[in-house]
């Protein structure tokens, strides 16, 4: 049986009618095709399908979709609607981009703990993204991008 | 990996959800946070029919500060107790301990409630609550009532709820004591995102004169079928000064051992746990004690 729900993503409003056994991230992916949060393991570990929920960091493969009723979800997409996003060009720059798997879930908790503390040091940056995984093992450039964009906010 | 259907049902307050929960008796399971059970549905390792989300219950994620308590709706998520300014003055090993649970996103979303009645032995917020000597209200359709949080967990997964029973409050008593210290100490694989293979908290605090310890409480998680206390232990620290305790330390920290039954699983050995606990009593107490009594440790 189908469940009504509204949310919002990426600022536009959705009533939509879901199976209740639908994740956030399938939502996402399948029925808004807002495929740019990736799935990887689907088990809450990598953090490939971090969106924001409310603001915060979440990982969408472990949140049921009618659990986000009347919730606003920011995606990838959303991030860099119009222009992209300084976290996205910092990434670009500072070589933070490798295979690419991991960088939109990695950019949007970048983009939560800069909303929550602009100017981050080494070891908040670590923390922050201790439950994104990057199996490049790109990680010293992924902390200069979003290093430098604590600094940029700055300025 | 896919969910298997089931039927949903959300409530918006307390009383709706346990007239759910009356009604589909063990058909139904509990959502709240969901970063447990979830996975545990991709798994196939539970497959309820019935599912009762309680997110949309208003006002059960607060944390309130009174003269006597400290009272943690069941829904608080780990992120707002450990940044929570009451809980990390108040009771630091909680906030400690919630802090190191999962990633900042699953913080985000897991519930208290959630992580103690998942009833993992290795729980992170059960050895701070039990050191703390919280209390647990529980709620069904007909009254509620409190129980020490001690008698809660009944084995690996296991509490003592009943199907048409929720968890809806955690009590933390305030100490009148005018010193008072406590930690948590973790081992894990890695040092980020891993559940513990062993945690230990320790509180202290200070008499009367200023001189003894009192009050001692030391938990433990990951070395048995539930969180446990070793009260052993406690017995041996007890009305020490700080010269005598500093000494007796290493005899606590064996007691703590003798009262653990870790298994040997895929994680580390029985012997290891052990061993950790021994290591873990000795640096929490040591750094407790040299707060209690202003040394530099």
């Amino acid at each position: 049986m189908k469940i009504p729900l509204t949310i919002t993503v990426n600022g536009e409003r959705y009533d939509l009618e879901i199976k209740p056994n639908r994740t956030l991230l399938d939502l996402l992916r399948e029925d808004l095709g807002l495929t740019g949060t990736k799935k990887g393991c689907g088990l809450g570990e990598c953090g490939s399908c971090t969106v924001l929920l409310d603001g915060e960091p979440v990982k969408s493969c472990l949140i049921l979709a009618l659990q986000a009723n009347g919730k606003e979800v920011l995606t990838i997409e959303g991030l860099g609607k119009g222009k992209p996003d300084p976290l996205q060009i910092a990434f670009v720059e500072k070589g933070a981009v490798q295979c690419g798997f991991c960088t939109p879930g990695m950019i949007m908790t970048a983009k939560a703990l800069l909303n929550k503390n602009p100017q981050p040091n080494d070891l908040e940056i670590k923390e922050a993204i201790a439950g994104n995984l990057c199996r490049c093992t790109g990680y010293n450039k992924i902390v200069e991008a979003i290093k430098s964009c604590a600094a940029s906010t700055k300025r | 990996m896919r969910i298997r259907p089931f039927e949903y049902h959300t409530a918006e307050t307390i009383k709706e959800a346990l007239t759910i929960l009356e009604k589909y008796g063990t058909e139904i399971k509990v959502i709240a946070g969901g970063t447990d059970l979830l996975l545990a549905m991709k798994q196939k390792k539970i497959l309820p029919h019935h599912l009762l989300n309680l997110l949309e219950i208003n006002d059960l994620d607060y944390i309130n500060d009174e003269p006597s308590e400290i009272r943690i709706g069941a829904l608080a998520k780990h992120s707002y107790i450990a940044s929570h300014p009451i809980i990390r003055n108040e009771a630091t090993v909680l906030a400690e301990a919630t802090g190191m649970i999962g990633s900042w996103q699953i913080r985000n979303v897991a519930t208290i409630g959630g992580n103690l009645c998942n009833a993992s032995p290795a729980a992170d917020s059960a050895p701070p609550l039990l050191a703390l000597n919280a209390k647990i209200v529980i709620a069904d359709s007909k009254n509620e009532k409190n129980l020490p949080i001690s008698s809660f967990f009944t084995g690996p997964g296991t509490t003592l709820l009943e199907p048409d029973q929720l968890l809806k409050e955690i009590i933390i008593p305030k100490t009148k004591s005018r010193r008072k210290a406590n930690a948590y100490l973790k081992l894990t694989r890695r040092r980020g995102v891993d559940l513990a293979l062993v945690g230990v908290a320790f509180h202290g605090e200070l008499d009367e004169s200023g001189e003894k310890l009192k009050n001692v409480a030391i938990a433990m998680g990951g070395v048995a079928p539930t969180p446990i206390r070793a009260l052993e232990a406690e017995a041996e620290l007890t009305d020490l000064s700080y010269e005598k305790a500093i000494k007796k330390i290493p005899i606590a920290a064996k007691a703590a051992v003798a009262a653990t039954q870790p298994i040997t699983d895929i994680r580390a050995t029985a012997e290891y746990r052990k061993d950790i606990v021994d290591v873990y009593v000795r640096r929490t107490a040591t750094k407790v004690l040299n707060i209690l009594f202003n040394k530099d440790g």
